[in-house]
């Protein structure tokens, strides 16, 4: 299953942090951090994979993707393909690219939200419930059209 | 940049973007926090959507890593508000809660009438539901509704669904054979793209997830018999195999790859033909060499999980040298990867190939892998060794290049092997010492070159500069810079180099001498015993050569290093390398693994006497640190040494050089310390009547608790036993794995002296103690102080008991103590990673190595000061190993004479109620389970009269209170 999500910046700051299990929040913070000093180490055309079994669990794995200023992370076990949380990790920038027209990083920042919004119809309770971006882009939008109705 | 539409939430992320420093932030999140804290108690109308706002700016400052402990109903309470409340249900918990909702949930995700978007939500939540309780899914009748899910049309759906399987499958395979053919008729439908809406394919792939999630699904099934199925399932296999290339967009590369990596480990479990493995064989020789990083990574993994398959071995040793270019990837998960892959192939063909491209990447490895390196390469070396020499060349050049990373395993594995292999012996000696003439030596080198010439540097005395006077100045060159163990190895190596030189060269004689002078002084005590015994024995001229004779063979064993591996290894990963050599039978190991009988005898027998006058039978050792200063003969003392259970290689080579005892000095010295473990005379009395004092000296009572003494001196080293009007007995112990020396204080606070004194120590029968007679009289204000070596021998719970009595002038006092040679001084705290952690634990099942019990009337405390407690008593804490902040897990190392045992312990407490815990001890050996468990149990219950007694806490050593007195 996939234990967390994390969009952090190449400083180290975390965007957006969402652990699928029980993790007190000292330990949530040790955790990015240590994610954090190995991926600051890791070069332009290193593999998008990094072992974390000292960080999180045994068998657990760093997928990640780099784009401009932000790392987007999961942290998945052994049962999931690494490539195919890659893709997941490319439906998920792609909608957000498609819902904030051109992300960046202030867009996340300020509608860290909105972000969840998204992240929670693509992933829920550590598995993944929709790879079509249409559709996650559609339930995001119902979702805000009824936010904003209240 | 479009705003969040909340201007309160938007507004205070700025304010905590504009903080300048950490504190300004801390100072912005706290008035915050304050503020939703006064709203939500005082305002009760709150709109929803100020509600909103508030959980939100929570969120938001719990991700910046500040603990939010309020809010919580705000938050259920919202998610209970009318809007999409089905979605959030899944995040809700408890276990009736999800037996009473299961069933609304199946029927929601059954139902056709349902929005897609809420059935495939109603499938994770059952999985969710699921995981909480796996009653709530009854197989029966739930197998053939999941069949028909897998009818869907729906990718949305059927994806949900598939994470909804895998979990099921991964419980039960059994249940769920229908679903088989219907996973194989799904993938045919990806693969051949029939069906797929334009929106479910990603980079022209149809749904790879699905079929990644798919092709999963079947791998959890032990295997697929069904012909027909099987004839479908490899044509799409093939397809996938064939038709996958690598292309220049990334995202398409990656989807389509994901699809052929899960084909190909599908292809595997299902343990296709040859033709189909040789061809994925074929792809993934292809994959190690491609620029593409990702998939270089895979490859690489793959291959070394193809190494369980029997008969690609020879076709994987076909891409040795791109894997070995893979070694120097500039990535370290590529070079990880690679790393395992050569472990796993190596065999007796190509293991000088592998071993030596590791050891030249040592030199430039980073030292996340250096230590793993060297390890790796040692354990190749021996088990795949084509000639013996060219193993001992391997690891000193291993010590070489990498001293640091070198642990005393791999050294005292080359002792073992050099010392049962004659032909070796002068071979090994002469490489050892080519290695001392290079400018920097490590320390380790010193070490095993000390041990190897002085063993068997009289085997190369007729070579050019090799003869003993020119040996010893070269070892003795490293003297001064190393440590002091080191040290005291190196003086035995010298007595045995003088011995061995034939004729006697006295100019030789004077340089050792005056160095055994030199250090007869020494700070160290054992540097110092060694250099006055070695310069008495040197004394007695030739008649000594026996005692200084070379070692015996060791008794062939299973290595230390292979031992370690398996403790090292933690990775979960059934597939790991190390496992998968651990277990392949067929290895041309250089030494014969010969274990002995789990029931083999693990105590040393008492030896009553040396009888037997042939070498290499018994095995004297000579024990000096048993030798009290009160024998003025030679300090040889035999002592049994049976084969130890656990074969620990550690403590024969630890042992002060072991020496064999001739036979002829002992029979010439009938009074020297062989000193057979006598009975006790009286066995340790009920512990519970010990602190009642004898009759006779009812009018001397001691100044305060024996027992509150007793208990603070569990918990540390030093401190006051016992004290009354006359007598202070203080104690300092000193701890070392299964060895401790005990120094008990007499201290006579009177004016007048106390005669008649007696001490005697009752040790219980998993002890071996023995104390010097104490003098008869104590003159006033004056200390004496008697030494008392312990010797663990296995885990139990008894304390020996001190039995001491005095006269001051009027009346005799006496009385039984007890003695804190508690089990807690034979731990030591062993830090462990989770991942190792885990494996151990996992590995060791049930009783009788794992023992559970629930434990009532605890004394309450809070988990800080249960871990303060653990971490006193040598237990290690490992603070975040478990989840569940009200669980400790811990680890600690017991050492006893036949070895050391890994405990690992786990107390789940109950927050509602302190009073009660669960308890689990796991070792290897049981019965050091049984005893570690009890001894915990009893800290736990009996933790009262610990913390009651802070006086004694404060107190810093007897000899320092004692003296104060003088």
């Amino acid at each position: 299953m996939i234990n967390a999500v994390l969009v952090m910046n190449t400083q180290g700051k975390p965007r957006l942090t969402k652990f699928y299990k029980q993790v007190p929040v000292e330990k949530q913070q040790e955790i990015i951090r240590a994610i954090y000093a190995v991926l600051s180490s890791r070069g332009e055309n290193y593999c998008n994979f990094a072992d974390a079994s000292n960080i999180s669990g045994s068998d657990n794995k760093l997928v990640y993707k780099h784009f401009a200023t932000l790392y987007f992370i999961f942290v998945v076990d052994g049962a999931e393909s690494e490539l195919a949380i890659l893709d997941l990790i490319q439906v998920f920038v792609e909608t957000l690219d498609r819902i904030f027209k051109n992300v960046c990083e202030l867009d996340i920042v300020y509608n860290f939200n909105k972000v969840h919004t998204v992240l929670d119809e693509i992933v829920m309770g550590g598995q993944v419930v929709e790879t079509n971006s249409a559709d996650v882009m559609k339930a995001v939008q119902d979702i805000f059209k009824l936010e904003r109705a209240v | 940049m479009a705003l969040s539409g909340m201007r309160g939430l938007s507004v205070f992320i700025s304010d905590v973007r504009n903080c300048q420093n950490k504190e300004q932030e801390r100072l912005r999140v706290d008035k915050e926090l304050a503020n939703i804290r006064t709203k939500f108690k005082h305002e009760k109308g709150l709109t929803p959507y100020e509600k909103k706002k508030y959980v939100w700016k929570m969120l938001y400052i719990y991700m910046l890593g500040y603990d939010v402990d309020f809010g919580h109903m705000e938050t259920v309470a919202l998610i209970s508000a009318p809007k999409y409340a089905e979605k959030q249900v899944g995040n809700v918990g408890g276990k009736e809660f999800s037996e009473s909702l299961a069933p609304d949930v199946q029927k929601l995700l059954i139902s056709s009438s349902c929005r897609p978007l809420v059935r495939k939500k109603a499938a994770l939540c059952l999985l969710r539901l699921y995981r909480k309780n796996a009653d709530v899914v009854n197989v029966e009748g739930w197998s053939d509704r999941m069949a028909q899910l897998l009818d869907e049309r729906d990718i949305g759906v059927l994806t949900a669904v598939m994470s909804l399987l895998v979990s099921l499958v991964a419980n039960n395979p059994d249940g769920y054979w229908n679903c088989v053919s219907k996973c194989v008729k799904i993938i045919e439908r990806l693969t051949r793209s029939q069906d797929i809406p334009q929106e479910y394919t990603y980079y022209g792939i149809p749904s790879p997830w699905l079929q990644v999630k798919t092709m999963r699904v079947l791998q959890y099934f032990p295997s697929i018999e069904d012909p027909n199925i099987r004839k479908s399932l490899f044509e799409v296999l093939q397809r996938i195999l064939m038709g996958t290339d690598v292309v220049k967009n990334v995202n398409k590369n990656n989807a389509s790859h994901a699809v052929l990596f899960e084909a190909l480990s599908l292809v595997m479990h299902l343990d296709a033909e040859k033709d189909m493995m040789s061809q994925c064989v074929a792809l993934l020789g292809k994959f190690i060499a491609v620029r593409e990083p990702n998939i270089r990574y895979l490859g690489l993994e793959n291959m070394t999980r193809m190494l369980l398959v029997a008969d690609v071995q020879e076709s994987i040793k076909r891409h040795q040298a791109q894997i070995i270019t893979s070694l120097k990837d500039p990535d370290i998960s590529i070079r990880r990867r690679s790393l395992d892959l050569l472990y796993g192939m190596c065999d007796v063909t190509n293991a000088k190939d592998i071993v030596e491209e590791l050891l030249q990447y040592l030199t430039t490895a980073d030292f996340a892998i250096r230590e793993e390196l060297a390890l790796k390469a040692a354990i190749l070396a021996e088990k795949f060794a084509p000639d013996l020499s060219w193993y001992v060349d391997v690891i000193l050049q291993l010590i070489e290049k990498a001293g640091d990373f070198v642990s005393d395993d791999i050294w005292y594995r080359v002792v073992q092997f050099v010392t049962n292999n004659e032909d070796l012996q002068a071979y090994a000696a002469a490489t050892a010492r080519d290695y001392l003439d290079k400018p920097a030596v490590h320390e380790t080198m010193v070490k095993v070159a000390g041990y190897l010439l002085g063993e068997y540097s009289h085997l190369l005395a007729r070579r050019p500069g090799c003869s003993p006077r020119e040996i010893f100045p070269i070892i003795h060159d490293k003297f001064p810079n190393v440590a002091t163990s080191t040290k005291a190895l190196l003086l035995s190596a010298y007595i045995k180099i003088l011995m061995h030189s034939q004729p006697g060269d006295p100019e030789l004689q004077k340089q050792v001498l005056s160095v055994f002078k030199k250090y007869e002084t020494y700070l160290d005590a054992e540097v110092q015993q060694r250099a006055i015994e070695y310069f008495v024995l040197s004394q007695k001229g030739p008649s000594m050569v026996d005692i200084m004779a070379e070692m015996p063979k060791f008794p062939e064993r299973q290595s230390a290093l292979l031992k370690k591996a398996e403790d090292t290894d933690g990775d979960a990963a059934e597939l790991s390398a190390t496992k998968l050599r651990l277990q392949q039978q067929t290895s041309n190991a250089v030494v014969v693994v010969n274990q002995h009988s789990a029931n083999g005898t693990s105590h040393p027998a008492p030896l009553s006497s040396v009888s037997s006058g042939t070498r290499n039978i018994d095995r004297g050792f000579l024990e000096q640190s048993q030798v009290g200063p009160q024998h003025n003969d030679v300090p040889v003392k035999a002592a049994g040494m049976v084969q130890s259970l656990t074969a620990d290689l550690l403590g024969d080579l630890l042992a002060p050089l072991a020496i064999e005892a001739a036979p002829a000095s002992v029979a010439a010295t009938p009074t020297t310390a062989i000193l057979p473990l006598e009975e006790p005379p009286v066995g340790p009395a009920d512990p519970l009547a010990l602190a009642v004092l004898d009759g006779n000296s009812s009018s001397v009572q001691p100044v305060g608790s024996t027992s509150d003494w007793f208990n603070a001196l569990c918990k540390k080293d030093s401190g006051v036993l016992y004290e009354d009007p006359f007598i202070q007995i203080g104690i300092k112990g000193e701890w070392r794995g299964p060895q401790g020396r005990v120094v008990i204080f007499l201290g006579n606070k009177h004016t007048v002296a106390l005669t008649s004194v007696r001490a005697i120590v009752l040790p219980p029968s998993h002890l071996r103690m023995q104390l010097p007679p104490v003098p008869e009289l104590i003159p006033p204000r004056a200390q004496v102080q008697c030494p008392l070596d312990v010797l663990s021998l296995h885990a139990s719970r008894e304390v020996p008991v001190l039995d001491f009595s005095y006269n001051n002038s009027a009346v005799t006092v006496g009385s039984k103590l007890r003695l804190p040679v508690v089990m807690s001084k034979f731990l030591q705290p062993a830090p462990i990673s989770s991942a190792d952690f885990v494996a151990i634990w996992r590995s060791l099942a049930g009783p009788p190595n794992k023992l559970q019990e629930v434990v009532r009337g605890v004394n309450p405390m809070l988990i800080s000061e249960m871990t303060e407690l653990f971490n006193m008593f040598h237990i290690c804490v490992s603070p975040g190993l478990d989840p569940n902040p009200n669980n400790i897990v811990a680890a600690t190392t017991f050492f006893s004479e036949s070895g050391a045992t890994l405990c690992l312990v786990r107390v789940e407490t109950d927050p509602a109620d302190r009073t009660q815990l669960r308890l689990t001890v796991a070792s290897t050996d049981a019965s050091t389970t049984f005893e570690l468990k009890e001894y915990i149990k009893e800290q736990l219950v009996d933790i009262s009269s610990i913390t009651a007694n802070p006086a004694t806490l404060g107190f810093t050593g007897p000899a320092a209170a004692l003296a104060g007195l003088l």
